[in-house]
């Protein structure tokens, strides 16, 4: 079973409280409502205590005022419903299925899984259980990882599996499962002296066949650009119980500020959970801004978009040290940014034999 | 029009009449090969409408267009007709000489104001290709048909017959065709598609001649057909003298020089309409003239000076003298339901509105406006709407900008009412299509082609006030589809989703189901209207509900007001909730006081109406809180009924009948005459041009 935070029957409580505040608006003659955080970046502050991005105090009602506010509560009466008949019967489905599944539920149906992901997001923020709690599995496409490390996975006869994850994969390396749990992963030993979390298949694959893990002792993680809930999860473990440095190599644009931003300080939309996701050693390697004028990377010109997203990074409470604040304003200066592979123009071995080597240096990994 | 019969018969040198077509020929309609087929087709089939009205026959219509030589341009143009054939002598009169009938000699309002006849169709096709026109004509009387071949002879002027005999007319069902005419003539014409089209001719036609039936075979054997929608004729038109307001000097000098009254007071009151005996005294007496004196005696200065009597120059009482408006049951309106049936055949919409306005006079002239409004359908969004004009029935296909309708359209301001126009001016853009038919015993056109109606600051200000009022039905109907959207969501979200949220809620926390009513006044919060229209097909009735909720948490009080097509001879029955009639087509209802949670249901039926006829009601409210689903009263609208109910209700008036009548008494002891040929009053375009 996928392991969540909470007890079946805490879990149970959680959404029944939920339920609880629907029915007694409706006893009192009020509208039934359902109580959520803004989960907007105006909404997220910087917890002392977790080290990590959380939401604030900042709460949104949703009441049954119009017709589709309404359609969402009673839909998130029919996934508690569903929820509680799978805890009580030891299931779990797929938000797919559920998506599925609700075709049955009359007036409750589900118009995209869209619909059906935000609104069982809402219910963990909602309950503060995670998604693991409600028996509800992701179809994410986990990571790879690559490098002398060992672990062992529980496969599904329920014997554990020793694996090492230089020895024992093929050029396609270890792949991550969604569940990253103690009862489904424990980490036996490793000689690495960092961990490196690389955004494109193409640069995972160069550093692969360049036989980086090996020259530089390190294990290699591909993120999938976004990365899944259980990428984030696997790398906070690594870095918590082993004690890695975590270093992440991605392009250098907007896009990839914050796919930083998620795996070091929290995403937006997970932020309810992300003491359980953020690992807030992370270090970002490249692509900076600053790497674009001293490599003379091939570039483009930033779209419309690109600047829009820049700007909104410059109000975003995890982008306000005054490293980040500089890097943002030097690619909108710059208007141009620049892929990982960019750096290809000087030869395919130049990102292991000379741009990771100075980068790392800088980072005494190296 | 007469115009032309005097010229050509009263000739001093010989015109051949090949030059003479050649002259005019822009104005005749035949000055492009395109142009010439639709004239060719406006022709015969007026003629047939005419005819059958005439009769009294519901038209049915075949027009044919083939091509023979597309080379040269040579078409063969057939319209059938089973209007009451002529009868065979007639035939070669009909068609080989200008003029004949009467339309030209009566004031009323025909299609006939317009284009040279049949007999044009006939020198041209003579002219262009050297053919006879081939004419098969049965009367109900006869058991076979006659058959002739027209032609002209352009050196006499004189029609030419050859061919002709007697058959039997079969049809292609076996029947052989009780009444009827055909109508077979090969000209040099080209057949177009699109806006200016033969195609678009009959459409239009369809729509302001709702009873009749048209098929039209178009070249490419392609069949379009418009069935007929009513079986209601047009109301007959009356013949009416002229009106001194509508009268010019030499017109007046014509009927005066042709008179053989012995005293001017009885000429007046005996030739002209709107003069009673008193009026003919104080015109007299305004141009100071002897109410004896001999009509055909009188001097140009005594003439000019009885002119600027009729035009109030010259005063009785230092006042204009009184005159009654001519009666303007000359004119016959196609009337707002049948041009809604008109329009939603022809056209595919999702809203229809049309208005007729009440009678009105002009320069001595009765005119009438009426207007339709199309909206939605398959309708293009980003095209100017489509805008059909209509004179006397007779479509108006050319000249769109420089006319007086047009301009009317374009003077109003569309973008509040949800129409794009850029800038606020020209003619709207957006789904919709615009109709105006000006009915008038005497149409002005800017130019001798008669394609736009010439300024007339009058008719304009009335086919603008029409507009405005389409224009705020169409806005009407816009919010509420948006409203009723709205509304239908907030009963959705009562009746079916928050009781499954109580139902739902309660299951799991294994509690009893509480009660709804507080949530449901909260979450409503307004007081909203759910009406009905819809055809009953057991009773033949429309069946119409208002429902009204209060979802307040005061009670309140309404006066709800709904409309019905009174007009259009709707009656009001069941009316279980009783309150009274408001103004013409508009009912009400003082509602008993609601308190919250309440409602109230209005039920009636409406009798004497078909399916389709009604099909929305508008419901108002007169109160303080809004009404969702209902519209706020605006007074001004009523005031508008009530304004057009005034008109209606003068000239319908029992003193002006009483005035009628006392002046067929007085008229008895005239000496009888022949009725004097009038011409129609001038300032009408005549085919020479302004000849007096």
């Amino acid at each position: 079973m996928m392991a969540g935070i909470m007890s079946a029957e805490e879990t149970k409580l959680a959404m029944k409280s939920v339920v609880s505040e629907m029915y007694e608006k409706i006893v009192k003659g009020e509208p039934p409502t359902m109580t959520l955080p803004v989960r907007t970046k105006n909404n997220i502050g910087f917890d002392r205590k977790l080290g990590v991005y959380k939401y604030g105090k900042n709460k949104s009602i949703r009441d049954a005022t119009s017709l589709g506010s309404a359609k969402q509560l009673l839909r998130a009466l029919y996934i508690i419903e569903f929820i509680e008949d799978m805890i009580d019967s030891g299931k779990s489905s797929t938000l797919r299925e559920m998506y599925y599944i609700s075709e049955s539920w009359g007036l409750g149906k589900f118009g995209s899984q869209n619909e059906s992901n935000n609104l069982a997001e809402d219910l963990e923020i909602v309950t503060k259980c995670l998604r693991e709690d409600f028996k509800l599995r992701p179809e994410e496409d986990g990571a790879r990882i690559i490098g002398n490390l060992t672990l062992q996975e529980r496969n599904r006869r329920g014997e554990w599996m020793r694996i090492n994850a230089r020895d024992d994969v093929g050029d396609s390396g270890y792949g991550v499962p969604y569940n990253v749990e103690m009862e489904k992963i424990e980490f036996l030993e490793h000689d690495i002296n960092f961990l490196m979390a690389i955004e494109t298949g193409g640069m995972f694959d160069r550093l692969v066949e360049n036989g980086f893990d090996e020259d530089y002792k390190c294990g290699l993680l591909h993120l999938k650009g976004q990365p899944a809930r259980s990428t984030r999860r696997i790398i906070k473990r690594m870095s918590e119980e082993w004690d890695l440095p975590v270093v992440v190599f991605l392009d250098g644009d907007p896009w990839s500020f914050r796919i930083f931003a998620s795996i070091a300080y929290g995403a937006i939309k997970t932020a309810h959970i992300s003491e359980y996701l953020a690992t807030p050693s992370a270090t970002y390697l490249g692509i900076t801004s600053d790497d674009i004028l001293a490599y003379d990377l091939p570039s483009d010109d930033l779209s419309k978009k690109d600047i829009e997203a820049l700007n909104a990074e410059l109000s975003d409470p995890r982008f306000a040290d005054s490293w980040w604040q500089d890097q943002i304003n030097m690619m909108l200066e710059l208007g141009k940014k620049a892929e990982q592979q960019s750096l290809a123009k000087y030869g395919l071995d130049f990102v292991t034999d000379t741009y990771l080597p100075e980068k790392l240096a800088e980072l005494g990994l190296a | 029009m007469s115009g032309i019969a005097q010229k050509l018969a009263s000739k001093q040198k010989q015109v051949a009449i090949s030059e003479f077509f050649e002259k005019n020929k822009h104005f005749l309609g035949f000055d492009s090969p395109v142009r010439s087929l639709i004239t060719a087709v406006k022709e015969a089939v007026d003629n047939a409408l005419d005819a059958c009205e005439e009769a009294r026959i519901l038209p049915s219509i075949k027009v044919k267009v083939t091509k023979i030589d597309a080379k040269k341009d040579i078409i063969e143009l057939v319209v059938e007709d089973n209007g009451p054939g002529i009868p065979q002598k007639s035939i070669e009169k009909v068609f080989g000489q200008l003029l004949f009938g009467s339309r030209f000699h009566a004031i009323r309002q025909s299609r006939g104001q317009q284009g040279i006849g049949i007999t044009g169709v006939v020198m041209y096709s003579q002219l262009t290709t050297g053919k006879p026109t081939h004419v098969k004509s049965k009367i109900a009387t006869e058991s076979t048909a006659a058959v002739v071949d027209i032609g002209l002879d352009t050196r006499k002027n004189k029609a030419t017959k050859s061919n002709s005999g007697r058959e039997i007319w079969d049809l292609e069902d076996g029947e052989m065709k009780k009444h009827g005419l055909e109508v077979t003539t090969r000209l040099k014409a080209k057949y177009q598609k699109g806006r200016q089209s033969v195609w678009q001719y009959l459409r239009m036609t369809s729509i302001v001649n709702p009873h009749a039936e048209i098929t039209f075979t178009d070249p490419d054997g392609e069949v379009h057909h418009w069935p007929r929608v009513t079986e209601r004729l047009p109301g007959k038109v009356e013949s009416i003298k002229p009106h001194p307001h509508g009268i010019e000097l030499g017109q007046l000098q014509r009927m005066l020089s042709e008179s053989t009254d012995s005293r001017l007071s009885v000429f007046l009151r005996t030739n002209f309409s709107g003069v009673s005996t008193r009026a003919a005294k104080e015109l007299c007496a305004a141009a100071e003239l002897d109410v004896k004196i001999k009509p055909k005696q009188m001097s140009p200065d005594q003439v000019r000076a009885l002119l600027e009597a009729f035009q109030g120059e010259r005063m009785f009482n230092g006042k204009p003298v009184k005159l009654l408006n001519p009666p303007t049951n000359c004119l016959s309106p196609i009337e707002e339901m049948l041009i809604k049936k008109g329009l939603s055949k022809t056209i595919d919409s999702r809203y229809a509105a049309t208005m007729t306005r009440a009678p009105n006079v002009s320069q001595g002239n009765p005119y009438q406006v009426e207007v339709g409004l199309i909206f939605g359908g398959n309708m293009v969004s980003d095209k100017p709407v489509e805008v059909l004009r209509f004179a006397n029935r007779v479509p108006l296909m050319y000249q769109q900008g420089g006319c007086l309708l047009t301009k009317a359209i374009e003077s109003v301001d569309w973008r509040q009412y949800g129409l794009d126009q850029a800038g606020g001016k020209g003619v709207p853009k957006g789904p919709a299509a615009i109709l105006v038919h000006l009915a008038s015993t005497n149409v002005q056109f800017t130019s001798e082609a008669k394609e736009a109606l010439a300024d007339n600051g009058e008719v304009l200000e009335e086919v603008r006030k029409a507009m405005l009022e389409m224009g705020r039905g169409l806005r009407k109907h816009l919010e509420k589809k948006k409203k009723m959207a709205k509304t239908k969501e907030k009963f959705e979200l009562i009746n079916d989703i928050l009781p499954a949220i109580a139902k739902k809620s309660a299951q799991i926390l294994d509690k009893p189901l509480p009660s709804l009513a507080g949530s449901i006044t909260k979450i409503m919060s307004a007081v909203i209207c759910e009406g009905s229209t819809e055809w009953n097909s057991e009773s033949k009735a429309v069946d119409v509900s208002i429902k009204i909720y209060n979802y307040t948490a005061r009670a309140r009080a309404y006066t709800i007001l709904a409309t019905w097509p009174e007009k259009s001879g709707g009656k009001m029955t069941n009316n279980q909730y009783g309150g009274r009639k408001e103004a013409t087509g508009v009912w009400a209802w003082k509602l008993d006081t609601l308190q919250p949670g309440e409602n109230i249901t209005i039920t009636y039926s409406l009798d004497g109406l078909e399916k389709g006829d009604w099909t929305e009601t508008d419901v108002f409210y007169r109160g303080s809180q809004e009404i969702i689903g209902a519209m706020k009263m605006d007074e001004k609208y009523l005031e508008e009924i009530r304004n057009q109910e005034k008109i209606l209700n003068e000239l319908n008036s029992p003193s002006q009948i009483d005035d009628f009548e006392n002046m067929e008494d007085e008229i008895e002891d005239v000496e009888p005459k022949p009725e004097p040929a009038i011409k129609p009053p001038s300032g009408q375009s005549t085919l020479f041009g302004g000849e007096q």
